[in-house]
């Protein structure tokens, strides 16, 4: 007797540490992509967080089989290993600009951030969270762009970058205007007691 | 407790912050080597924790704290000089003139929302933590790896190139030095002015260019005027002290 579809898909998706794409679980299980499809669907519901330890999601343009959240502690006590630090500031900063205004080069994100990024940059490379997806062939000595990786979706749980809020949303038009008035108005001020 | 009179007495300080764990000394070499960024760092928390170890009573209490004076100061003029704007400017045109309010005004906008795109970010990783995927690791298998051919052309960009150098193989031999041509111009002008057509006449193109450059010399040095009546003329050089 062959095994059902779902169990096909649910083996790969256990030996894989890395979402897998809809294209390659077919590839992998010989199954259509309509079949696999199908098959996700029984697996999301029975890799549900209220009702397993595993839990199915869908990150990164794939699918990835992860331990549940609310299991997370006997995880870690039974790996002898603590969560990860979180980032810090800065690095969250170079994210939000390999995200939203990527792919861009180092200095771009320095000049955004006002000062200098390399470190952060490094950092987060190390991590895998960004990568160089490519070079700025029009700037002197073609600087390396940079854009959020696969790893990065999978941490914000994100299936791609479309699953972000758009920057301009993140700012109400009313404090962009205090913003703008704060700053005209003082450079404004010297020339109104000189007058 | 007291540490052994080594001139390292902060080895023994440890320090405990988000960025960094371990021993103060190495905080201090990976912040030198721009492993750690400096504003990452709370100085404010440090300070404290320095603070809360100190012993008064151990016998090397004055080194510790003279010590620990010397590198946090240093670590505060080294974090306010990374945050200083003027430190940070590009060398071209665009950023070395002073911006305009206007300018101003839509780089601390763009910022602000990158800001809040990295609080956003901070709270979305925050409820993502805690997945754990399958620990099982397959090994690559040679010839099977999936290579893009843009990140294969960058890491071997990165790890051959180089500046061109200019080709250099038309260039003989040295024959010819400045001082040796700035030495027969003043010999020339011993007589009086003299033009450059008169001075270089039977010289080859190779001396011709380097007596022109060894009479610019000369002029910048106040020993030779150089006079050229119309542009594209000709040119004379006339002595401007009784030794040249």
């Amino acid at each position: 007797m062959s095994p059902a579809p779902e169990h096909l898909v649910e083996a790969v998706l256990l030996v894989s540490p890395r979402p897998v794409r809809l294209g390659d679980l077919a590839s992998a299980t010989g199954l259509s992509e309509p079949e696999t499809e199908a098959a996700l669907e029984n697996l999301s519901a029975r890799y549900a967080p209220e009702g397993s330890g595993i839990v199915l999601r869908a990150v990164a343009g794939g699918h990835l089989l992860s331990t549940n959240p609310a299991c997370a502690g006997v995880v870690e006590r039974f790996r002898e290993e603590a969560r990860p630090a979180p980032l810090s500031g800065a690095a969250h900063e170079v994210l939000a600009c390999a995200l939203y205004l990527g792919p861009l080069t180092r200095g771009a994100v320095s000049r955004v951030r006002g000062v200098n990024s390399d470190a952060v940059i490094r950092n987060l490379l190390e991590r895998g969270l960004i990568s160089e997806v490519g070079a700025d062939r029009d700037a002197p000595g073609a600087p390396a762009l940079l854009g959020v990786s696969d790893d990065f979706l999978a941490a914000a749980d994100a299936g791609s970058g479309e699953d972000f809020p758009p920057l301009d949303s993140l700012v109400s038009p009313e404090e962009l205007a205090r913003v703008r008035e704060r700053l005209t108005s003082t450079e404004e001020a010297p020339d109104e007691r000189e007058g | 407790m007291s540490a052994p009179s080594t001139g390292r007495s902060l080895a023994d300080f440890t320090v405990e912050l988000d960025v960094y764990s371990g021993p103060y000394e190495w905080l201090l070499a990976l912040v030198l080597k721009d492993e750690l960024e400096i504003f990452e760092i709370p100085l404010r928390e440090l300070v404290g924790l320095y603070a809360g170890s100190r012993d008064p009573g151990s016998a090397n209490a004055l080194d510790r704290d003279t010590d620990f004076a010397g590198s946090a100061a240093a670590l505060i003029l080294l974090k306010s000089r990374t945050l200083s704007p003027a430190l940070e400017a590009e060398p071209d045109d665009e950023d070395a003139t002073a911006a305009s309010p206007e300018e101003l005004a839509e780089r601390l906008q763009e910022y602000l929302k990158i800001r809040r795109a990295a609080e956003h970010l901070r709270e979305r990783f925050a409820r993502a933590s805690g997945h754990y995927p399958s620990a099982h690791a397959v090994a690559p298998k040679p010839g099977r790896l999936r290579i893009s051919s843009d990140r294969l052309t960058l890491a071997g960009r990165r790890a051959f190139s180089r500046l061109v150098e200019p080709p250099v193989r038309h260039l003989g031999p040295i024959t010819v030095t400045l001082q040796e041509l700035a030495g027969l111009i003043r010999a020339g002008l011993l007589r009086g002015p003299v033009s450059y057509e008169d001075l270089t006449r039977g010289m080859d193109r190779l001396r011709s260019a380097v007596a022109f450059a060894a009479a610019l010399s000369l002029a910048q040095e106040g020993a030779v005027k150089l006079l050229q009546a119309e542009p594209l003329g000709d040119l004379t050089f006339e002595p401007l002290d009784p030794g040249a």
